[in-house]
């Protein structure tokens, strides 16, 4: 071996040395309390190298909320989803079935229950008739109940969906069905989905807002508007319902808005000096998220100010101004669209109608929850047309199933109240603006809304159609992670063209 | 049984194919190159790749055979593919033979080249039955701008009552949906739609239509088959006919699957009738980009885009691989001067501009009437006027137009009345009188015009809560 070689060799040892030390235990831990886990990043360092093939979103840590381009020209610039946590029951609200009324008190018939499993339904249960009465509206000759009078005036706006169907029985992996295309954990939610790909016009708010009404988040937790395993900065933004959207907006006592700034500077300053060393992006979706937090503090006050709105509007929506309340937050998503926002995610909690107790009783609760809901809802959809808003924002409701046709026997035993169980054969969503025909109906459930007959639908397709008409072709927009593309949609997924105009 | 192991084998032609084809072009490739002095050594190899290319080449024959048995394809393309396929394997033998020291009274060159040949040919051939025959060529014609009209647009009817049942509606169906693999072509299960006797006799399954029978029918129940379903027809990855279709096919079968009569002579339900009426319209396949141009643009100077980045306006393509250009001044609401002028630089590109809540004002439209593509505009919450309104009239591109909170008037409106591609106007929180509102309407025959102001009145029940009911 000559000197050459010996010195060489002797230099790849220590290089090797000097690595390993980077990954004592020590060091691990260090890392891991640093950021989001050693763990995370080394996943999202080993994906973030080479993008998939036929990935077209750039990641730019750097600026990670720039607005981006889509494929291909969409039809909505913003998507506010209406989130009815807990499943609304569509047999009181949309699906019309007289004929389930003539089986009102009969036992359900074998068929319906042979090698099927329910949530809480155990042996024969009873059928029960629909507990409203129901008209045709607009000139599409809607069906819709007595329990939602004001969005009975505007199906002419909307196409509705009324043979969805699910495979998860359970509000938290159902809840992850619809929103991350999964029913387990760590799936990027779509709004993060949406964000990561076309980032946000406005770069002093966030692109990815969620608001919470109804007392109690979903069930399924803050994963359901989690980014999973794209960079973290796409995670939904959760704004506070009641007082203040955001805490620590204003500048505290004896600190002002140039000392502020400095203080930022200087967290910046040494983030920085941080990512020099370990090339982290995570660090770089950090530093922009503190200059974001003091770009907010200038807009968000305006924008998350719903007192300053005229009475009018007040009035339309029917909010009440500092209490929790879904009008406000309805008020809000409204505002917050207008600003350039690109996703506003709405929960309201309370639709579990099993009759357990009164305030989730088919015939008490679940109508004060529709009351709650819609007047705002219907004031949602006009005031975005009146302000040329529809045209280019996606409006969804839904919940993440249905409700059986049969009346619940929790246990084998009579229910206190009226209600029915949790079902995911056959449930409505609905959707309006940005291309979404209007006044359209698609799908069809069997004479009692048991199962679907035409049109089925599952929330792959929906979510599909939403890409689409964000100018995104499903299929195609992956993130690459664990060494493999994954999109929202998974293998499936179709877009729903005949909801399209 | 028997049949379907047979099928079994022959299914695995299309994988085995490659096979010989790779292997025996690179032993003739070895072979040559084995001429020369740099390569000499690898003449060893040479009788070893051709033999094994010929058990290849063999092996391919027999499963082709299989194949070509158990599936229907067209025959006399099938014959040729076969008697090449024979051609190589026999030819692939021989130049085997030849190098491998036996004695055959023919040129290794010549045999080489004989196998090359067939190589080609039975491989072209190949492709062509899987592929079918234009695989190669359509790309081309794509390029040279040919008149490659695709097969499944089906053309407008000038008077469906008129029409023949079968000639003018139901074939075209079979045509655009079934034909690649039971016409001509192909009879994949001994099916062919393509002539009226063939279709009534059926398939190797028997009958598919049974006339006056819709319901019993194999072809009704194939098509109504979920798509998951292995004998769902056409298979889950072709185009699937749609749900008007079907309806179509349904009701001529249940009144007897006619070939002769006219659709006025048949009878027409009440859900038949809307479907027929649609086939005389055009069936525009549908447009992606409803509101921007189909065509392409120059790209836009880039120095202006950066400008304008800089100074935190939105401006983007609006989609990837476009020059199309929207600007958003979301975030920069006190435009300058020199900012807006940057904008005409942009008006080619220019299609997409919101300007709402910005401090524009009227002499500022002067500005803004030099953006000739504007497809998009929102003024939303701005100081402009009529006057400049008057501005907007030579923007005759304009679908969109945003006027909400602003102050013009019916008089200024009434200026945009030659803009004839505007289709949504929004006014709302204008000084437009409520009396104006039919006037206005009279004068925008085509435009959506939305006056807003919108009420969700109170009702009783709104502010009741239900109780619990004692029992």
């Amino acid at each position: 071996m000559t000197q050459k070689e010996l010195h060489n060799q002797r230099l790849l040892r220590e290089a090797e040395r000097t690595v390993m030390h980077m990954h004592t235990r020590r060091h691990f831990l260090k890392e891991s309390a640093m950021g989001l886990g050693a763990l995370a990043l080394g996943s999202f360092l080993g994906s973030c190298g080479t993008p998939a093939p036929g990935t077209d979103v750039v990641f730019d840590p750097a600026h990670p909320l720039l607005p981006k381009l889509s494929p291909f020209p969409g039809r909505a610039k913003a998507v506010i989803y209406l989130h009815m946590a807990g499943a609304p029951s569509q047999l009181e609200l949309f699906d019309y079935k007289p004929e389930l009324m003539k089986m009102d008190g009969q036992d359900c018939p074998k068929s319906l229950l042979e090698g099927k499993r329910f949530a809480f339904i155990r042996g024969v249960p009873k059928m029960m008739g629909p507990q409203a009465k129901f008209t045709q509206h607009g000139q599409s000759g809607a069906w819709v109940s007595e329990h939602m009078p004001h969005l009975a005036t505007i199906v002419d706006e909307l196409s509705f969906l009324k043979a969805v169907t699910t495979d998860q029985f359970n509000h938290a992996p159902a809840q992850l069905m619809v929103h991350t295309g999964s029913p387990r954990m760590g799936r990027p939610s779509l709004g993060s989905w949406v964000t990561y790909g076309l980032g946000t016009e406005n770069q002093n708010l966030p692109g990815f807002v969620v608001l919470t009404s109804g007392g109690k988040n979903p069930d399924a937790g803050k994963s359901i508007w989690g980014s999973g395993f794209l960079p973290s900065v796409y995670q939904g933004v959760q704004c506070r319902s009641e007082g203040s959207p955001v805490l620590f907006m204003n500048d505290p006592d004896g600190m002002d808005r140039d000392l502020r700034k400095a203080s930022i500077d200087a967290i910046n300053e040494v983030n920085r000096q941080e990512y020099a060393e370990y090339k982290d992006p995570e660090i770089l979706s950090r530093i922009s998220q503190y200059e974001m937090a003091y770009k907010m503090q200038i807009s968000a006050p305006e924008v998350m100010n719903i007192h300053n709105e005229p009475d009018y509007i007040h009035e339309l929506y029917g909010t009440k101004p500092g209490q929790a309340c879904f009008a406000n937050n309805v008020l809000l998503a409204r505002k917050l669209v207008e600003k350039g926002v690109r996703f506003v995610q709405l929960f309201d909690w309370g639709w579990d109608s099993h009759g357990s107790d009164a305030s989730l009783a088919i015939d008490v609760g679940f109508i004060n929850k529709c009351r709650q809901v819609d007047k705002s809802i219907t004031a949602l959809i006009l005031d975005l047309k009146q302000r040329g808003l529809l045209e280019e924002t996606l409006v969804v409701w839904g919940g993440e199933f249905g409700r059986t046709p049969m009346m619940e026997n929790r246990e084998g035993k009579k229910m206190p109240f009226k209600g029915r169980d949790h079902h995911t054969e056959a449930f409505t969503i609905w959707m309006a603006g940005a291309g979404i025909k209007k006044g359209f109906c698609y799908g069809e459930t069997d004479e009692i809304g048991y199962s679907t007959v035409s049109g089925k639908v599952e929330p792959f397709d929906i979510q599909a159609t939403i890409l689409n008409q964000l100018g995104f072709d499903h299929e195609k927009f992956t993130y690459q992670f664990q060494g493999r593309p994954f999109r929202l949609t998974d293998t499936r997924g179709k877009v729903i063209e005949d909801i399209l105009a | 049984m028997f049949l379907s192991i047979q099928e079994f084998f022959g299914h695995f032609h299309p994988l085995l194919v490659h096979l010989p084809i790779g292997i025996l072009l690179t032993g003739i490739l070895l072979q040559w190159l084995s001429h020369t002095e740099k390569f000499k050594q690898v003449q060893v190899a040479v009788p070893v790749v051709l033999l094994c290319g010929m058990i290849a080449a063999f092996a391919s024959c027999i499963t082709g055979y299989l194949l070509s048995i158990s599936d229907d394809y067209d025959k006399t393309t099938v014959s040729w593919h076969q008697w090449m396929g024979i051609g190589v394997a026999v030819f692939s033998l021989l130049l085997f033979l030849k190098v491998s020291k036996f004695s055959i009274p023919v040129n290794e060159k010549i045999l080489a080249a004989g196998l090359m040949v067939l190589i080609f040919v039975a491989g072209h051939l190949g492709g062509s039955l899987t592929h079918g025959s234009d695989y190669l060529t359509k790309p081309l014609a794509d390029v040279f701008g040919k008149d490659s009209v695709p097969d499944n647009i089906i053309k407008p009817l000038p008077n469906v009552q008129e029409a023949y049942v079968y000639r003018d509606v139901i074939k075209p169906i079979f045509q655009t949906r079934c034909y690649g693999c039971h016409g001509e072509k192909k009879q994949k299960g001994k099916l062919r739609l393509d002539d009226s006797l063939m279709l009534m006799k059926g398939g190797k399954d028997g009958k598919v239509i049974e006339p006056g029978n819709a319901e019993g029918s194999e072809l009704i129940k194939r098509l109504l088959l979920p798509v998951d379903n292995e004998d769902h027809m056409p298979p889950k990855e072709k185009p699937q006919p749609a749900e008007s279709q079907i309806a179509l096919l349904k009701w001529w079968i249940s009144q007897g699957a006619d070939f002769d009569r006219k659709v006025k002579d048949l009878h027409q339900p009440e859900q038949i009738s809307p479907i027929l009426l649609a086939l005389q319209k055009e069936n525009v396949p549908e447009k992606k980009t409803v509101d921007f141009p189909e065509e392409e643009v120059e790209k836009a100077d880039g120095s202006v885009l950066e400008k304008m980045k800089q100074q935190g306006i939105v401006v983007l393509p609006v989609a990837q691989n476009s020059n199309w250009l929207m600007v958003d001044f979301v975030t920069d609401q006190e435009i300058s001067n020199e900012v807006l002028h940057w904008l005409p630089e942009l008006k080619k590109q220019l299609i997409w501009l919101k300007l709402a809540g910005t401090n524009i004002n009227d002499s500022d439209m002067a500005v803004i009437a030099q953006l000739g593509n504007l497809r998009w505009l929102n003024l939303q919450n701005t100081n402009i006027t009529d006057k400049g309104l008057a501005s907007v009239q030579t923007l005759l591109h304009l679908q969109y137009l945003n006027l909400v909170g602003t102050k013009v008037t019916l008089q200024g409106i009434l200026q945009l009345r030659g803009l004839k591609s505007l289709h949504s106007l929004y006014l709302y929180q204008t000084h437009i009188n409520r009396s104006e509102w039919p006037a206005l309407q009279k004068a925008f025959p085509k435009t959506r015009i939305d006056s807003g102001g919108y009420l969700v009145p109170m009702l009783v029940t709104d502010t009741i809560v239900e109780k619990a009911k004692k029992e």
